[in-house]
This record gives structure tokens, sequence and C-alpha cells, in this order.
């Protein structure tokens, strides 16, 4: 079942993160733009278990870290996503007011798209990585959580029905 | 409800993070690993995101359009004014090559016949309306500049200081109809007085019934008492035409300047004479023709055919 489930997201994922790199990657958006990257990873730990949310992050991270636009060391990301795609579906698995309403998936996805690149500030100022200034940093985080929140109701739908297919439930978003 | 936690999946999570604090640990040693796997995803990535960069240009351009409509009219509106302000500069620089050249030749010509001259710029042309031919000049009595000072161009005579200000003068251009100057031919030291018509041609009357002058011959500025209205030896034109005329008492001739009066930009004010005549030391010289290349062909018949 496992093996089902991981030889059907890999694709997936690797497409997802292709489309990252190949295509959103070249639009310089106002705010510091989205990662769709992430919002899917994050749409896919919100609805998993902890467990497979896990192993996404740690998927998605490990993706995230090969990319040339990585600043930081290899394994940065990785433990990120580990901790945030961990973390999201920790505190709303079971709750169908979280993972079963679309509402509250977009709600924790924005939230932990923020708590991701907080969380990424602050590993980078442990690892000696610069980031720019505050003003400039801020202004990333804010746009970057309006994207996420514009944009995450549009894909939810198209990300719930995949993970559907993958794991055979029967709720849609 | 919240997720139980079963050991698992603890176990599991612990073992994802210290992966990933491992990745990190050696990334930070600086293991080769590592780095060749980044490398090799971005080897893998490039081509599409050239392919993607290629597709989406089009769409790239709009977006970056739309999205900073206001930041690219203030870049066209900026780029706008700073090209118009780089042609003016170019005009300038033009206007400012040119107003040196002129600058450097009156230099030259004042600095031979040993002339203490002040530089001036036009600044203004006079009105063709009042049937006059003058300029004003940046320049006025705060320069030092009197009445009746001799005027130079880059050529030769220009005109002579008609009315002065604190700031500016205006001169009476050699073209000017009421223009009068006593001329001395260079060499034979005939004398006339040359009168200007409104153009670049003047009128020469010899004084002498005995001298005759002839086209080529190059006048120069006779002087004045004290040296004003005029000093001695500057160049003022040469003779294009000779009238012989019978019932003329003396000879006559059309003189054309040296100078150029439809492009005067700097000009200078004889403020001190040489206490010696120049004389004819700032007589041009005369152009030497270009030789032309003449080429000879030689044509010899072929033999004809003999049967």
């Amino acid at each position: 079942m496992l093996t089902r489930q991981i030889s059907l997201s890999a694709p997936i994922f690797l497409f997802i993160f292709l489309f990252q790199e190949a295509i959103v990657n070249q639009f310089k958006l106002p705010g510091g733009g989205f990662s769709l990257f992430v919002i899917f990873a994050l749409v896919w730990a919100v609805i998993s278990t902890p467990e497979i949310a896990a192993l996404t992050g740690f998927g998605a991270g490990i993706l995230m870290d090969m990319s040339g636009g990585a600043s930081g060391p290899v394994g940065q990301w990785t433990l990120i996503m580990i901790i945030i795609c961990y973390g999201v579906s920790f505190l709303g698995y079971g709750d169908e007011n979280i993972n079963g309403n679309p509402i509250g998936v977009v709600f924790f996805v924005v939230v932990a798209s923020l708590f991701t690149a907080v969380l990424f500030l602050a590993s980078s100022a442990l690892l000696g990585v610069t980031t720019g200034s505050f003003g400039q940093t801020l202004l990333t985080l804010l746009g970057n959580s309006l994207w996420t929140l514009v944009l995450t109701p549009i894909v939810l739908p198209v990300f719930s029905f995949m993970h559907n297919f993958v794991f055979e439930t029967r709720t849609v978003l | 409800m919240r997720y139980g936690g079963e050991g698992r999946t603890r176990l599991l999570l612990i073992i994802l993070i210290v992966t990933a604090l491992f990745l990190i640990t050696l990334d930070l040693r600086g293991v080769a690993v590592l780095d060749g796997a980044r490398q090799g995803t971005q080897t893998i990535l490039s081509p599409f995101q050239r392919a993607g960069n290629y597709i989406l240009t089009p769409v790239k351009n709009f977006v970056n359009d739309v999205t900073h409509l206001g930041r690219t009219r203030n870049q066209i509106e900026k780029l706008r004014a700073d090209n118009a302000k780089l042609k003016a500069d170019l005009i300038n620089r033009k206007n400012a090559d040119a107003q040196l050249k002129q600058l450097e030749s009156i230099l030259d010509l004042a600095g031979t016949a040993g002339y203490k001259v002040v530089n001036a710029k036009v600044i203004s042309q006079g009105s063709s309306q009042s049937f006059s031919q003058t300029v004003t000049i940046d320049i006025g009595s705060n320069a030092g500049i009197k009445k009746n000072m001799t005027v130079l161009s880059q050529t030769g005579i220009a005109g002579v200081v008609k009315d002065v200000f604190p700031t500016t003068a205006l001169v009476m251009l050699a073209t000017d109809p009421s223009f009068k100057i006593g001329v001395r031919i260079a060499g034979t030291q005939q004398i006339g007085i040359l009168s200007g018509r409104g153009s670049r041609s003047g009128s020469l009357q010899l004084l002498d019934n005995l001298t005759t002058v002839k086209v080529g011959d190059v006048l120069l500025a006779r002087g004045s008492v004290a040296n004003r209205p005029f000093v001695p030896g500057v160049p003022v034109g040469y003779v294009t035409a000779v009238d012989n005329s019978a019932g003329e008492i003396a000879q006559s001739g059309t003189v054309r300047y040296y100078t150029n009066f439809g492009g005067l930009g700097v000009l200078a004010v004889v403020v001190a004479a040489s206490s010696t005549n120049p004389g004819d030391a700032l007589v041009p010289p005369k152009p030497t023709p270009t030789p032309i290349p003449t080429v000879t062909v030689y044509v010899t018949p072929s033999p004809s055919p003999t049967e």
C-alpha cells in the first residue's frame, strides 16, 4: 500500500517541483511571489496522516534543498518541511473542522506557510546565511502569505483530487 | 480529535529529523557528494528552465508590465527626460566644440598680432527688421569693453563695438551698410576704404588713382588713431572683383570678408593693441589646392588576325 502511494506521489511531487522551477520561478512577482510547491506540500500534509505528512515534508524538503535557488545548506529545507508538515498534520488530524473543511485547510496552509518562512529565517540566522534587510524580509513574509491566501483556494480542489487519487480516500475538498 | 501519536510515527519523525540534521552537518563540513547532488539537480532542471523562459517570455513581459504599470510609466518618462537631456547635451557639446574651435583660431590670430583680447559669446543676433547687421555679445563694460573697440572673429575682422552695457555689448558687423573701415592691401600697402553692403561682400574704394588692385589681393585693417575703432593688421578680406570703369577716379572692387558672419559663435574684443604694428603677419595663408590625380590610359590596337 505504502509502495503504491509513494510511487504515485513521487511523480506528482516531481512534476509540481519542476513546474515551480521552470514556470513559476520565471515570474518576478510583487511581494516576493509564492511557492506553489510549498503550498502543494502543505496542503498534502494537512489532509494526510502525520506519518505521511512527515514523509511528505522530508521529500519536499529534499527537493527544495536540491533546487539551485536554495541558499542554505542541504538539509535546511528538509528539516523545516519535516517539522512544519508534521506539525500541521498533527494539529489537524482527525479534526473535520480543519482537514475536512476547505476554509480550515486554507487557514492552516497560510499559517504554516508563514511559519515555514519564519523558521527558514531563524535557521538561516543560526547557520549564518544572509537573508536581507528587516524591511524587505517583512515585506516578503507578508507578500508570501497573501499570495498563499489567494492561491490556495484556487489550487486546493486539484491538489485534493490528486491526494484522493493516491490515497483512495472518499473526501474531496 | 488529535492524532494519537503511535510510536512508529514518532520514530519515523525522529529518523527524518536526524537525517535532515545529518545532511546539514555534512553540507556544512563541505562533503562534495551533496554539492554534486545539487549541481546534478540543477543540470537536470536547467533545460526545463530554459524552455520555460523561452515559452513564458511574452507572458512574463505582460505580467511585468501589468504589475509594474506605474513604475514602467515612470521609467519611460524618466528615460524620455534623460534622452531629451542627452540630446540637448549632445547639441551643446557640438556647439561647444565649434565654439572652442573658433576660440582657438581667434586666440591664434590675436596671439600672433599681440592683441590683448577679451573673449565673448554671441548671445543674440540683431534683428534684420532694423536693416542693421549687429550681434549682442555676453560681455560689457564690467569686462572692460568700451565703445569703438575692434571685434575679431576666428579669421579676421567681425565688426566694431557699437554700444556697451554693463554685461552685454552690441557689435556692428562689418557687413552692416553703415560700416566703414580703412584698409590696406597686403604687400603693396595701397590704401582704401571698405564699406559693408549687407552681405558677406564689401565695396572697396581705393584712395589713390595711381595704384591698382587685382583679384586675390588681401586686405588688412589700416588701423585708427589710438587703435580705435580699428587696430592695425587685422585681416579683413580679399578682392574678388575689380571695377575698371573709365569714369572712376580711383579703382574700386568687391571684397569678400574672411569672416563667416552666418556662423558667429565666439568673438574677441580687442581691448589693447600691440605696441608694434604687426604689418602683414596676419595675412592668412592661401589655400593650397588639392591635387587631382590623373590617369592616362594607352590603348594599343591588337594586330588583326591574318589568314
